[in-house]
């Protein structure tokens, strides 16, 4: 079961292992990048990141997707992991059907503009979002589960 | 406090704006404090932290670097390792306090590196009292 989808471009990180561990309560975190799933250096230092009673799995956007249809973590509380919009696309059009996305945290980089704290975007990642939203898909920005939930779909259209 | 005879530098990486406070504070108690940087990863993502990061450490190419983080495992503490990965020697001290960087800028001048890190780990630790 996928308890939480997020985008945020730090992965796994603090905010995600405790800040929304109480409100989730994982068992899992799927981390899905082809990147970080093909670099064994970076694989491990995420998996190092996460303290042992949560199970972590690095993988590629296409073997994530095979396993959710699949139902492998029909029976874990997943929180899953992606980059940027690209990937949260990429995971749609191989099957994975979400109502909602997080968006927890896409950071300053160049080319990128501020839309809310934490949150920047760029053009080519507006145009994805808006792929997703003509899908009916929620994007939500929130980076704790206590912050108020803003719902950014008018805000890319 | 000058940092002449041993010239050891650290760099403290942390969540929002606790490296550059953590350094203004240690400012306000020992005076002006050399070779000492903060990065704050406020708003930036992983990549420019990581170039900032390596930017400092270029400057100190023949001496040696210690770097602080707030958490181990954070994305501080990942991006330290990603800016350090391939130099041999450099040690990430995570749980970075106060009383940690108080005696980084006042012993690094009498211990060498090792000596020094192993301190400051140790320091960091016993720092951590309650009441009875």
């Amino acid at each position: 079961m996928l308890v939480l989808i997020r985008i945020d471009d730090r992965l796994i990180h603090a905010q995600v292992v405790i800040g929304w561990y109480e409100e989730c309560r994982p068992d899992r975190i799927i981390l899905a990048d082809d990147k970080v799933a093909g670099n064994k250096w970076e694989k491990e230092l995420y998996i190092s990141a996460v303290s042992s009673d949560i199970k972590v799995s690095v993988l590629s956007l296409k073997e994530t997707a095979n396993r959710i249809n699949q139902g492998v973590y029909d029976r874990d509380r997943v929180i899953l992991l992606l980059k940027g919009p690209e990937q949260a696309l990429r995971l749609y059009e191989n099957g994975v059907d979400f109502d909602e996305l997080n968006i927890g945290g896409m950071h300053y980089m160049e080319g990128r503009k501020k839309v809310l704290n934490e949150l920047y975007i760029n053009d080519s990642e507006k145009l994805i979002f808006r792929e997703l939203v003509k899908n009916g898909v929620i994007l939500e920005t929130r980076a704790l589960p206590g912050d108020e939930k803003v719902i950014m779909n008018s805000k890319i259209v | 406090m000058s940092n002449t005879s041993n010239r050891i530098a650290g760099i403290v990486v942390t969540h929002g704006r606790l490296a550059a406070e953590l350094i203004v504070t240690t400012v306000g108690i020992l005076g002006e404090v050399e070779d000492l940087y903060s990065v704050c990863s406020e708003d930036y993502g992983d990549s420019l932290i990581v170039e900032k990061i390596k930017g400092i450490m270029e400057k100190y190419k023949e001496e040696d670097v210690v770097l602080f983080v707030d958490y181990s495992g954070g994305s501080c503490f990942l991006n330290c390792a990603r800016a350090t990965v391939g130099i041999k020697g450099v040690r990430v001290i995570s749980g970075v306090n106060l009383p940690i960087l108080l005696d980084f800028v006042t012993k690094r001048n009498v211990m060498n590196y090792k000596e020094m890190t192993n301190h400051l780990i140790k320091r960091g630790r016993d720092s951590i009292n309650g009441t009875l």
